[in-house]
């Protein structure tokens, strides 16, 4: 019950964190330069990663997508299967988690330890409102980063899965390729996408709410990171099912 | 005229009463130091000053203004009334020295020309006898005493009517801890600012103190002058400074 009552708290404290950033996202000064210095941060720096557990992955789903549609002498709806699984829900999904171990990490960090050395209460006390200055531009440029980083993870699946599936598993390109165009259309790319833009602000609203309210020194900025790690992973994981289920039924 | 004045401020955490009934006033262009020793709620009254903290009871008036009653943009504005230095000096640890003095200035006054803000940091360095060498430099790079010295340039930077020093000696050698202590008479005497310094440091309180109250218990055992202050009968009060006048 004590348990149940600390996730309410949690959650509540959380959504009033959320209030509190998108009103400050609406007042000046525009902080160009740090909103740009974020999505360099969180966009570009997670590029690399994102593009090669993207390029595995689609690999994979070809191997396995073979596996199971040559029981059926379906081998060539494999592009199909790929284009999809990628882009409606292993490219926000995985975008998501790979983002929360190397971003939302290191926000959570950064911020935890600015507050144990007083950095913020320092920014506070030079009559410049912290979440405004830290805050806001994180949240902002992980939610507009996330779905270009699922756009790069679903496009080198897809690449790795035509690569699995043309050299190794000896499916045709045409069929591949033909099967994707008419399996897949725009709404499940809009899917996906909302997917993305809904996990890089709760990420980042996550990541920079416990990062903000560390304490007790390094072994509390620790702490806040470990679970701000751990609720992010579980609210993306929670969010998927909810965003499909209200997408689909 | 008083620049800070603070009356029946009351404070708790649960069960823990901090403050009981803080009475005193600061007057313009002085330093007033509060003494304690560790846990007697110094840091705590600083905070309720720069609106960090609200008070469970009582008011803290700076320059005219309630800090306990403002909040959101009204609290920020009110705050470029203040410059603080923090006991850990607090500098941004991802910026040089140059960009950490020079931070008020660029929030206030966004559209200042370069060459005036990059005068206005070397001048506030020069006020703490800090040259343009250091201006490249990481907080990482600088000892204890040069990252009080910048602190204390990163608060003076943007012209404030009142400098808060939290444990300004904590940690320094005698040394540091003497041309710390010049720093805030030469922050006084060259910039009239209005000084609050809480320590627990005894000699440095009485080298800059013009006003010091001691703080027990969350009350103030004693107040005025450090003459004043020496001569009370309060037995704490004779107790804390036993020990550093027999030693001098």
């Amino acid at each position: 019950m004590r348990g149940l009552k600390a996730v309410f708290e949690g959650l509540g404290d959380l959504i009033l964190f959320a209030a509190e950033t998108v009103a400050w996202v609406f007042r000046p000064p525009w902080r160009t330069e740090l909103l740009l210095q974020q999505m360099a941060a969180i966009g570009v720096g997670s590029t690399f990663i994102v593009a090669v557990t993207g390029l595995f992955a689609g690999m994979v789903l070809a191997l396995q997508g073979n596996y199971a549609m040559r029981q059926f002498g379906a081998e060539g709806y494999v592009g199909g299967f790929v284009a999809i699984s990628l882009v409606r829900e292993l490219g926000p999904v995985f975008t998501g988690l790979m983002v929360t171990g190397r971003s939302g990490s290191a926000i959570t960090t950064e911020l935890g330890t600015m507050r144990v050395s007083e950095q913020i209460d320092a920014m506070e006390t030079m009559a410049v409102n912290a979440v405004h200055y830290l805050v806001v531009p994180r949240v902002l440029a992980a939610t507009l980063m996330m779905p270009v980083l699922a756009v790069v993870f679903s496009g080198m699946g897809y690449l790795g899965g035509y690569l699995i599936a043309n050299y190794v598993s000896l499916i045709p390109p045409g069929p591949f390729i033909e099967h994707t165009r008419t399996m897949l259309d725009v709404h499940d790319v809009f899917h996906g996408l909302l997917k993305a833009l809904v996990f890089g602000s709760v990420v980042s609203l996550i990541s920079t709410r416990q990062g903000y309210s560390a304490s007790g020194g390094a072994r509390g900025v620790g702490e806040a990171t470990t679970v701000a790690v751990v609720m992010s992973s579980v609210a993306i994981l929670v969010l998927d099912y909810v965003i499909t289920f209200l997408a689909i039924g | 005229m008083a620049t800070i004045v603070v009356r029946d401020l009351w404070k708790s955490f649960g069960e823990k009463e901090v403050l009981r009934g803080i009475e005193l006033s600061v007057e313009k262009g002085r330093t007033f130091v509060v003494l304690g020793a560790s846990g007697s709620g110094k840091t705590v009254l600083l905070k309720h000053v720069i609106g960090l903290l609200k008070p469970d009871r009582g008011s803290v008036e700076v320059e005219g203004q309630e800090m306990s009653s403002l909040e959101g943009l009204a609290l920020t504005e009110a705050r470029q009334l203040f410059g603080m230095v923090f006991q850990g000096a607090a500098l941004f640890d991802s910026m040089t020295v140059f960009d950490n003095v020079a931070f008020p200035l660029r929030e206030r006054k966004r559209r200042m020309p370069f060459d005036e803000l990059r005068g206005r940091v070397v001048e506030s360095l020069r006020v703490v006898d800090l040259g343009e060498d250091v201006l490249d430099l990481w907080p990482a790079q600088l000892s204890g005493g040069m990252k009080k010295r910048v602190a204390l340039a990163r608060a003076l930077v943007a012209d404030p009517k009142v400098v808060l020093y939290d444990e300004p000696t904590t940690g320094l050698d005698p040394i540091t801890t003497d041309s710390v202590d010049q720093m805030i008479n030469q922050a006084k005497e060259r910039r009239g600012v209005t000084s609050m310094v809480i320590s627990h440091d005894i000699a440095s309180a009485f080298r800059v103190a013009d006003r010091l109250a001691v703080l027990y218990d969350g009350r103030i055992a004693a107040q005025g002058t450090p003459e004043e202050v020496r001569r009370s009968d309060d037995p704490y009060v004779r107790r804390f400074l036993a020990l550093w006048f027999e030693k001098q």
